[in-house]
């Protein structure tokens, strides 16, 4: 496409966020942050496979502050991805069209990602 | 790879992952807090390695169509897409790959 400087529809910046599109975008770049956490699971390996100081080093990077947050938003980007996914199938098979389900199931995605996060640290941390 | 076959392969790809990656974020997490003989523990079992290498072709298959998608929208410059497409599709391919060597 040739890049002139007439404007394009839709212009994204005058429209008023819906759930609808909200959560439309956030599965994208859930989606994105989960590759990118696969490619952290790489280096999880593949440290586990270098050697043990290499494992325990990779540990510690995983157990500071920044690497446990960022692990905490890899877990979150997947409860994420797969909650709003469902939701795509569920539109796929052709359900959940009606602007007030769409609603509700997307304010039901955000709130499942949100609780399964938490059940997945208390659960995978022996605290529950 | 024709785009009915890839829309569903896509949706397929999804819900072999879904319970796929619960299962290893729960287990990630749970290794986090725990050293290297408990890692060996995990790593080690015949069924978690089938189980982590069919994660990872899996997930980066399912990643490089949704890639592909996410190109398509964006990148207007015909070259600059083909050239994206074609590094997604390697990357998908190498890490998937070492992995499984890594384990064998």
């Amino acid at each position: 496409m040739k890049d002139n400087q007439n404007p394009i529809s839709p212009h994204l910046q005058i429209y008023r966020w819906h759930i609808s599109s909200l959560l439309s975008i956030t599965h994208r770049i859930a989606g994105v942050a989960n590759l990118l956490a696969l490619t952290l699971m790489f280096f999880w390996l593949l440290t586990f496979t270098l050697s043990e100081s290499n494992y325990e080093l990779f540990l510690l990077a995983i157990n500071s502050f920044f690497g446990k947050f960022i692990l905490m938003g890899f877990t979150w980007s997947m409860s994420f991805h797969i909650f709003s996914g469902i939701r795509h199938l569920a539109w796929d098979m052709g359900y959940g069209f009606e602007i007030k389900t769409a609603n509700v199931s997307g304010i039901l995605v955000i709130l499942s990602s949100l609780v399964a996060t938490i059940i997945f640290w208390l659960l995978g941390r022996g605290l529950i | 790879m024709n785009e009915t076959r890839k829309w569903i392969l896509h949706r397929v790809s999804a819900i072999i992952l879904a319970p796929l990656f619960v299962w290893f974020y729960f287990s990630l997490i749970s290794l986090s807090v725990k050293n290297y003989q408990e890692a060996i523990y995990f790593f080690e079992n015949p069924l978690f390695k089938i189980l982590i290498v069919a994660l990872f072709f899996i997930g980066f298959f399912h990643a490089k169509i949704s890639l592909n998608e996410i190109f398509e929208d964006y990148i207007h410059n015909k070259k600059v897409k083909d050239v994206a497409n074609i590094l997604a599709l390697i990357l998908s391919i190498i890490i998937p790959v070492i992995i499984l060597i890594l384990l064998i």
